[in-house]
């Protein structure tokens, strides 16, 4: 299509010049011959204008085509950012807010827990002030010992009682408990 | 580049049409004195629309500088056609 508007431009511009530069206007079949070059010429050039306006619409709807693609690309790309962007914001809340339900659930579990802890202790107590087992009665004795010459509380329950670390407070509970028993025994 | 040859060949075939008008003038007095009061239509046309282009602009719903750019390719496809012809 394009070659052919090529050579019609070209046809229309030889056939223009080349009879009235060539030709004898005096000599009549020239003057003839001139005068259909010169039709001819008009021909070709409108029929190349014709095909170029062609391709020219044609190049627009192609350039229309290519920047439709793009901008859909460009709404693709952003929508399915804005939607990973609301999905990971989702998650997020949802880590950072557990509903109430949850708390309720949790504050009931470690109501139920520390009820049954402390049970378990008042049982312990009540078994351990009323039989006083041999174990007990020798750690008396080694605490006794023990503060005889002057060791601190802390010392004696790492080191009798061999509670440390995270059992210290329930080690200085079972101290109490042993001094309270063992001395009112006395 | 496609716009640019499509309007190039119009004004190609504006100045063989031209060069067409001389070479019928050129068969015969009668036909020259015809063309030539054809030229001096076309050319009170051309000066009415150059002075009357707001107007005409307006009633052919193209921008003035469109239409003034068409007259003057008019005019050039006019000068050179006619030249054309007579210089060969």
């Amino acid at each position: 299509m394009q070659l052919k508007m090529w050579i019609l431009s070209g046809t229309a511009i030889a056939l223009w010049l080349t009879p009235l530069v060539a030709l004898d206007t005096k000599i009549g079949w020239h003057k003839s011959i001139q005068g259909l070059s010169l039709v001819a010429a008009i021909s070709c050039a409108l029929g190349a204008g014709n095909i170029a306006r062609e391709l020219s619409e044609q190049e627009e709807i192609e350039a229309f085509k290519t920047r439709a693609i793009t901008a859909d690309v460009v709404d693709e790309i952003a929508t399915s950012a804005y939607i990973s962007q609301q999905q990971r914001q989702q998650e997020a809340e949802q880590i950072l807010a557990p509903p109430g339900e949850d708390v309720e659930e949790v504050r009931k579990a470690l109501e139920a827990i520390y009820s049954a802890e402390s049970e378990e202790s008042e049982v312990t107590t009540i078994v351990t002030t009323s039989e006083p087992n041999p174990l007990d009665k020798s750690l008396y004795a080694e605490i006794c010992e023990a503060r005889k010459v002057n060791k601190s509380t802390t010392w004696i329950v790492e080191n009798i009682l061999k509670m440390k670390g995270r059992k210290f407070a329930e080690g200085k509970v079972k101290l109490q408990q042993l001094l309270s028993q063992f001395e009112s025994d006395l | 580049m496609m716009r640019a040859m499509y309007l190039a060949n119009y004004f190609v075939a504006g100045c063989i049409a031209s060069s067409f008008l001389g070479w019928i003038a050129s068969l015969h007095p009668m036909s020259a004195r015809a063309i030539a009061f054809l030229v001096a239509a076309l050319a009170i046309c051309w000066g009415l629309c150059w002075l009357l282009d707001f107007s005409v602009s307006s009633w052919l719903k193209i921008s003035v500088s469109n239409f003034q750019a068409v007259l003057l390719a008019v005019l050039a496809m006019a000068i050179i056609g006619a030249g054309v012809f007579l210089c060969s």
